[in-house]
């Protein structure tokens, strides 16, 4: 919110405060002011009167002025391209070495297609002054002054009344009351501790009046009515339209601008019906109107039930505390004129608002709370000012209805609840100084506690805590002593979970990939595509910004994969990235891991490099189940085929017990024609997690010698591995100790169709030491199983 | 005779003086030292000698024998020395080419922020609590101190599913969930950190982003214990010399609330562009907990009080490394990421 320095200093003594304090203690005491300006910015300026004007010899525009600066300056040539220099104007002048604008434009002696120009006739725009306050004849020419503007003055910007400085405030939530100049004076005054000077509005003479007006709905507790006769629509003074500037408001006319200029200093938003316009005197606030209306910009709104109406004679007049309905509104041939002053509620007003999309400085001071007991103060301020400006004769007086409780609201507090919330040891008669000075009355009940008495343009206190924010506020934070709590020891840490989780990220970005973060809102074609873990409905919502990011999604999947066509279409290669994030459903919440590779595995810089290939993206998915300790015989491998997203003959989905709980392989060629082979992994890492893990319990190592032997096995093609592994350990029971795979072959000398697989198998007995008859006899039998289960053969 | 062993001697000593391949030792070995050799067919002659002569003979054999046997030892010490020279010499490699590939990838700078600040908090006996992000109206606001209607739903416009569920603007639901997991017993301590939404986006503002959110309760809490609290945190993030300030603000579950500076530590608060003149920093919002939500989530707010404190991820993250536009957190740019492998 804007607020005027000079309009400020008219309510509270701001003699020998400078700006930059107010700015610093607004600050402090919770009101940010985000930015300081001035009205305009100008040096060397004067006023000068045009003696004499020719046409510039080498231009159609241009004029040659002599213009006379007075007694201090004389009479000084300037060149000037204004349409509307004439003999005897009075104009203002920026001499040579004037700096102009916030942009610090500098007017120096110069020639001018031949001709010596010293100094400049300016227009308002070129001292500051927003265009938008100007009238389009201000901005082509240069300002005319009045005839009895004295020539030779220098102090330019106090004669225009531009000499003054605007706070632009940020208004937080529950200080809504100062979003009227009324109540920041009452701050300033406060904490500067000067004199606060509200003048009580004039009273005038007053007739009955014939008006009637209550509320059919809660949403309006108080409805007032001041009928004022006779009025006349006019320009309004200087002073007015220059406040009105201050504070960010164009001026329209003396009526208009009264009306902005009592929201301004009280809050406040009034609303002026023509008189003359309405149908009856009789003013009801209804919630239960259904129809069109026509408003004061010219736009149909639809008005539905539970919308705040002003009706007159049953029909709708006003769409309470947003806008007039044109019909009713006053125009310049208006003479008597109806004021309402009224509360309505925020919340039904913010919602008529938010649908009809129309909003307007009145519905935006009643959506964050207005002060509900000022009605008879602002109906009577705008009198005054009627009567004043625009010639007002008759005053009747005024109609209200109230539901609202007169009742200030009392809080009962202590000086040692204060204390020790804020760690501070203040004494009552501080305390109660502090809270008098901001306008809370207190009442002492023994010294200690008290009852607290809020003004009634601070709608935000309302409890014990509040008077704490308040001292401290005015005291300043400083005050505050740095204390680490005394307290009970308390263990910190990770949880099992949180700690499993981070050990897993460390072992991926220390094996060499990427953590990414990316969106969990994502559009509802992305949410259909890579979901193998989740078929859940999604959570769809209601107000997204953009349908890119209109639904929650159900895997991280396609969230990556747009990682690397991001960065392929940005010429980054060789691609690595994982994710750990929250994946939620209607169904489900659960943590998942994705990790996606494209491209090279580098080897050894650019020398030797290797495509990514499946045994990367599972050697990834080994290494996490070793690091969490899941066992293979905890989990089953698959092969998945039946997906269209995943290559069928290289991508597995990883069981707990009926479960998927992972998927690992590659990307469909139909789904990575853009991006080339791409290796995903998907887990369900809060399953992973969660399982548990035996305690590591250490075994004996086997005193006596181990015997290794070699075997060279034709199978064919599509027998696993593992499947033979498993053979030769069932077979061979508790003597084998180890099998591993130390060579796969295929192509030439082999047959069509199979492969040879060479493994080395380890025997070691735990309790005695092996002789070759042991060892036979469990080959055989292995032989004999793995002939059964996979018909392999020994290579001959 | 003992002329010819010297004549012997003196021309096995040339003889292995003359060799340049490890391969001729033996040879020269055998010519001179081998039971057929010449000079040991002089030990024959031992035989025809008298005792004296013999002893002096026989250690005059047994000498030249022995030091032809040590000048043979000492050139296969050369050969092979000059051999190991010859072959490291060829086996000198660039050492300029690149490693084989060790190379760690890199943590993303939202959780760099994110653990770190565990980290710190966990060391002041902080736990680590988690919420979900798709949150009810009544933990998001209601339990908060937000009823419907409230002003302040304005600040922070959400992402709604439905009347009840919309995706969570704020860390603090975690808050309401941890009070009433406790059934009114302190003490709590936790953080809370996560993923938010908002309706808002532009350089300094995503659509989504991270806060993390901390709660200490028990008996005797107070401002003071939040101002040092934050002193702490503040010296331990952004260094030793750190001080912080607070000023009056409003979030509706805090009261008093406090908008909290940190001095600027580029310049070290003598005023820079990254504190745009000013020497401090805005970091976060903190406050003393609203005796409502206390009161909402079942603790005895004349026996208990606390204090609560959020703090923007990308934020810190974007003060910390000067990170210029937020957008860059989730577009996930290689060249982007990578920068952060030392972290």
């Amino acid at each position: 919110m804007l607020a005027s320095y000079k309009l400020l200093s008219k309510f509270v003594d701001l003699t020998g405060i400078t700006p930059e304090e107010i700015e610093h203690k607004l600050t402090f005491a919770g009101l940010e002011v985000e930015g300081v300006e001035r009205l305009a910015y100008a040096s060397n300026l004067v006023i000068g009167q045009i003696l004499k004007v020719e046409n510039h010899p080498d231009s159609d525009h241009l004029h040659i002025l002599q213009v006379d600066e007075g007694e201090k300056y004389g009479v000084e040539q300037i060149v000037c391209g204004a349409p509307n220099v004439r003999v005897g104007l009075k104009v203002i002048v920026a001499r040579p070495g004037a700096v102009l604008s916030k942009d610090k434009f500098t007017i120096s002696k110069s020639t001018i297609r031949g001709v010596e120009s010293n100094g400049m006739c300016c227009a308002l725009n070129e001292l500051g002054v927003d265009k938008t306050f100007l009238r389009e004849e201000q901005i082509k020419g240069i300002e005319e002054l009045p005839t009895d503007a004295v020539v030779g003055n220098e102090n330019v910007l106090e004669y225009l009344g531009l000499d003054d400085v605007i706070f632009d405030i940020n208004v937080l939530a529950n200080r809504s009351d100062i979003l009227a100049i009324y109540s920041l004076a009452k701050e300033l005054s406060a904490l500067f501790d000067r004199k606060l000077n509200i003048p009580e509005p004039k009273k005038f003479s007053e007739v009955p009046s014939l008006i009637t007006c209550s509320s059919a709905t809660e949403d309006c507790p108080q409805f007032s009515i001041k009928v004022v006769k006779d009025v006349v629509t006019k320009e309004s003074p200087l002073w007015l339209k220059n406040f009105l500037m201050a504070q960010g408001i164009r001026s329209i006319n003396n009526i208009v601008d009264i009306g902005n200029y009592v929201m301004i200093l009280t809050g406040q938003p009034i609303h002026m019906y023509d008189l003359d316009k309405l149908e009856s005197n009789n003013f009801v606030v209804k919630n239960d109107f259904e129809g069109e209306v026509v408003c004061l910009d010219e736009k149909t709104y639809k008005i539905e039930k539970g919308d705040l109406v002003v009706t007159n004679n049953d029909k709708p007049v006003c769409l309470a505390g947003t806008m007039g309905l044109l019909e009713v509104a006053v125009d310049s041939n208006t003479k008597n004129i109806a004021i309402e002053s009224a509360n309505f509620k925020g919340s039904t007003v913010r919602r008529t608002s938010t649908r009809t999309g129309l909003s307007s400085d009145s519905s935006a001071h009643f959506l964050k709370g207005i002060n509900p007991k000022q009605d008879r103060f602002v109906l009577d301020l705008t009198t005054e000012l009627l009567v004043e400006l625009a010639d007002a004769k008759v005053v009747e007086e005024t109609v209200r209805y109230s539901v609202i409780n007169e009742e200030p609201t009392k809080i009962e507090c202590s000086v040692s609840y204060i204390n020790k919330r804020l760690g501070t040891d203040f004494d009552y008669d501080y305390i109660t100084t502090i809270l008098n000075r901001l306008f809370i009355d207190t009442i002492d009940v023994d010294h200690d506690n008290f009852i607290a008495i809020a003004p009634a343009h601070r709608i935000d206190l309302q409890c014990n805590a509040d008077l704490s924010e308040e001292i401290i506020r005015y005291v300043g934070f400083g005050a505050i002593k740095s204390q680490l709590p005394l307290m009970v020891t308390t263990v910190g840490g990770y949880t099992s979970f949180q700690e499993k989780r981070f050990r897993i990220r460390n072992l991926l970005i220390d094996s060499g990939l990427n953590e990414a973060l990316t969106y969990t809102l994502v559009s509802p074609t992305e949410n259909e595509q890579f979901v193998l873990l989740n078929n859940d409905e999604p959570y769809v919502i209601f107000n997204p910004m953009t349908i890119d990011h209109s639904v929650v999604r159900r895997g991280l999947v396609k969230s990556l994969l747009n990682i690397v066509e991001y960065n392929l279409s940005h010429q980054q290669e060789d691609l690595a990235f994982f994710e750990v994030s929250d994946v939620i459903t209607k169904g489900s919440n659960y943590q998942e891991l994705c990790v996606v590779l494209n491209g090279n595995k580098t080897v050894q810089g650019k020398l030797r490099v290797e495509p990514y290939d499946f045994y990367d993206i599972h050697g990834i998915l080994e290494a996490i189940l070793s690091q969490l300790g899941i066992e293979k015989n905890r989990y089953k491998e698959e092969r998945l085929l039946d997906s269209k997203f995943y290559h069928p003959g290289r991508t597995t989905k990883i069981l707990f017990g009926k479960n998927v709980v992972g998927v690992c392989g590659q990307i469909h060629p139909n789904y990575s024609k853009d991006i080339g082979e791409t290796y995903v992994l998907e887990l369900n890492l809060t399953a992973l997690l969660e399982l548990r893990v035996p305690q590591t319990k250490m075994a004996q190592i086997s005193k006596y010698p181990s015997v290794k032997r070699d075997l060279a096995l034709v199978v064919k093609k599509d027998v696993l591995v593992d499947d033979i592994i498993r053979c030769v350990k069932k077979a061979g029971r508790s003597i084998v100790k180890n099998v591993e795979i130390f060579d796969v072959y295929q192509g030439e000398h082999m047959t069509e169709g199979y492969k040879s697989v060479a493994i080395k198998i380890t025997f070691q007995d735990d309790s005695k030491t092996l002789v070759e008859k042991d060892i036979t006899e469990s080959l055989d039998s292995i032989m004999n199983e793995l002939y059964k289960v996979t018909k392999a053969e020994l290579r001959k | 005779m003992k002329e010819k062993l010297q004549e012997i001697h003196s021309k096995a000593l040339n003889d292995i003086e003359s060799i340049n391949h490890l391969e001729e030792l033996q040879n020269i070995r055998n010519i001179y030292l081998s039971k057929k050799s010449e000079l040991m067919s002089y030990m024959s002659h031992m035989r025809n000698l008298s005792g004296e002569e013999r002893v002096a003979f026989g250690q005059l054999i047994n000498s030249i024998k022995e030091d032809i046997s040590n000048k043979l030892e000492e050139k296969k010490k050369i050969l092979e020395e000059a051999k190991l020279q010859e072959k490291l010499n060829s086996e000198i490699i660039d050492f300029t080419l690149p490693g084989k590939s060790y190379s760690r990838g890199s943590k993303h700078p939202f959780n760099i922020i994110v653990d770190e600040v565990s980290q710190i908090f966990i060391g002041m006996g902080y736990q680590i609590a988690e919420g979900p992000e798709v949150e009810t109206d009544e933990f998001n606001f209601e339990l908060l101190n937000v009823p419907k209607g409230h002003p302040a739903r304005d600040m922070q416009d959400s992402f709604f599913i439905d009347e009840t569920n919309l995706m969570r603007s704020q860390t603090s639901p975690v808050q309401a969930h941890v009070m009433l997991s406790k059934h009114g017993v302190g003490p709590i301590k936790i953080i809370s950190p996560g993923k938010v939404y908002r309706r808002d986006d532009d350089a300094t503002h995503s659509h989504q982003f991270g806060q993390i959110e901390g709660l200490v309760i028990d008996k005797n809490i107070n401002m003071g214990n939040l101002l040092s609290t934050l002193e702490l945190f503040a010296k331990s993030m952004f260094g030793e010399k750190r001080e912080v300030r607070m000023r009056s603000s409003y979030f509706p579950f805090t009261e008093p609330s406090v908008e909290v500076d940190i001095s600027c530590f580029e310049c070290g608060g003598k005023g820079c562009s990254l504190c745009k003149g000013t020497g401090w920093i805005e970091i976060l919002g903190a406050g003393m907990v609203h005796p409502n939500v206390l009161k909402m989530c079942g603790f005895d707010v004349n026996e208990y009080q606390g204090f609560a404190f959020g703090v923007g991820v990308e934020r810190v993250a974007m003060l910390k490394y000067g990170i210029d536009d937020i957008r860059k957190f989730y577009a996930n740019d290689k060249r982007f990421n990578k920068q952060f492998n030392k972290e």
